[in-house]
């Protein structure tokens, strides 16, 4: 169990690097494989609660680390509106609000049905751009939505959504490699048909 | 709720409230770190790419090739003649000034330096670039293509390699610009997700009766203490009149989606 939890939060940082190679679809109107947080929803579902926190810190921090933009600089005179930048860390509540979501449905994971798990893991994907999308017209005080934008998170979601078989067929080689079971029930019914 | 799962909780929730009140000073130290722990894979993956990208040049059609040569041979020549030209205009704008004791014109000091990769956010409008403090690049100075403005530098990796550079088109990028021919001022920035598919920058407070129409070119006024004056940032698409003021859709003249080689501004007289 130890050596599984320890392993999934090598995977998230695993996850940090490879999304650096990741490009965007210039023709989906820029969306892009969002590996950290699918990674994070997946490992979510396989694990306890205090281990999905660990793993929402570490991912909402680090992403933050990833992404913070400097302080605006230049003559406060001239710069009299200054555009406000999200809080360091606001993405840890977003991970751990998607976290949470997923364990939502973990037992019909532990009943071997990853395939709902699967579907959620987009729909969490979705739900955390909409979230950031809306924090961010929040902070800049006008609200705007346009087609695109609402197209980029779509694809984003759909494009992530699709490598989620391959996150839970390696965590399952994972599990199985650390002889931990992360669908106990599925695996019992097995055992007596 | 299991006692275990509320002191995680808790752990958690101190967790996120530590992180959201640090300061902007330790907020750069974080990433700092970040980046230094990801540099090795970052410099190894970048290495890579540009590999492929040399061998996928080495294996394209020798004929094509031959004639791209031909092709830049003819076009050297001819620039070749141009320059000698513009070297004895140069001359003579240079004795005219003197004569006329003009000021001298603005010459920049930069740096020359090639996009290796863009970030990997959804929002957020950056690029890293392959030379940093040890070029003597630093925080808040002017990044230009040929084309025009391309933003400012945002943070610089603690190796001195390489820097990060905030786009013109992410709202944060503000800019103090003027209207070609009019007495038009006002700042300019792009808008998180705000456009149809194209990049677009807004141009806001302009006077409620501004004189611009779409077509006429945007430049930076040079105030504001970080870009430098009369770059230019693009054409007016169209202008909306408010009550108050005008605010006005600029096409910004880079190609944003096409960056290669860009040069950071050292210093510049004026």
């Amino acid at each position: 169990m130890i050596r599984y939890s320890v392993i999934t939060i090598l995977l998230l940082l695993a996850a940090f690097i490879v999304q650096q190679f990741l490009p965007a679809f210039t023709g989906l109107f820029d969306s892009r494989v969002l590996l950290v947080q699918l990674v994070f929803l997946c490992c979510a579902v396989t694990v306890g609660q205090p281990t999905m926190l660990t793993l929402a810190f570490i991912g909402g921090f680090f992403w933050d680390a990833q992404c913070a933009l400097g302080p605006h600089g230049g003559d406060p005179e001239v710069y009299t509106q200054q555009v406000e930048s999200l809080r360091f860390g606001y993405s840890i509540l977003l991970f751990g609000g998607m976290g949470f979501l997923m364990q939502g449905i973990q037992p019909l994971f532990k009943q071997g049905k990853w395939q709902f798990s699967a579907l959620l893991s987009g729909i969490a994907v979705f739900l955390y751009l909409s979230a950031e999308y809306a924090i961010i017209n929040f902070v800049r005080g006008e609200f705007m939505l346009t087609r695109p934008t609402v197209l980029q998170m779509l694809y984003t979601s759909i494009l992530t959504m699709i490598f989620s078989p391959v996150i839970f067929w390696m965590l399952f080689r994972v599990a199985k490699a650390c002889h931990h079971s992360i669908n106990p029930e599925a695996g019992r019914r097995r055992r007596a048909r | 709720m299991k006692p275990l799962n509320l002191i995680a909780l808790l752990l958690f929730l101190g967790g996120a409230v530590w992180a959201l009140t640090r300061s902007d000073r330790s907020v750069r130290e974080i990433q700092n770190a970040y980046y230094s722990a990801m540099a090795p894979f970052l410099k190894s993956g970048s290495d890579m790419e540009t590999r492929a990208r040399a061998f996928l040049e080495e294996t394209r059609h020798s004929k094509e090739l031959e004639a791209e040569l031909e092709a830049t041979r003819a076009q050297l020549e001819r620039l070749r003649l141009i320059e000698s030209r513009f070297r004895s205009l140069e001359y003579e704008n240079e004795q005219l000034r003197h004569s006329l004791e003009f000021k001298k014109a603005s010459k920049f000091d930069v740096v020359a330096a090639r996009v290796i990769r863009r970030n990997p956010t959804t929002w957020w409008q950056t690029v890293e670039i392959d030379a940093g403090s040890k070029r003597g690049i630093g925080t808040q100075l002017a990044v230009l293509s040929n084309e025009g403005l391309v933003g400012k530098i945002d943070r610089i990796d603690n190796a001195g390699e390489r820097s990060s550079v905030l786009l013109l088109t992410d709202e944060k990028c503000q800019v103090a610009a003027r209207v070609e021919g009019s007495p038009e001022v006002g700042i300019l920035s792009g808008q998180r997700g705000g456009f149809n598919g194209d990049p677009m920058l807004r141009l806001r407070f302009l006077s409620a009766n501004a004189a611009v129409r779409p077509g006429q070119r945007v430049f930076t006024t040079g105030r504001g203490g970080i870009f430098q004056p009369n770059i230019l940032l693009g054409t007016i698409d169209s202008v909306e009149k408010g009550a108050l003021d005008s605010e006005a859709l600029v096409r910004p003249s880079v190609n944003f989606s096409d960056l290669g080689a860009v040069f950071v501004v050292l210093s510049a007289d004026s």
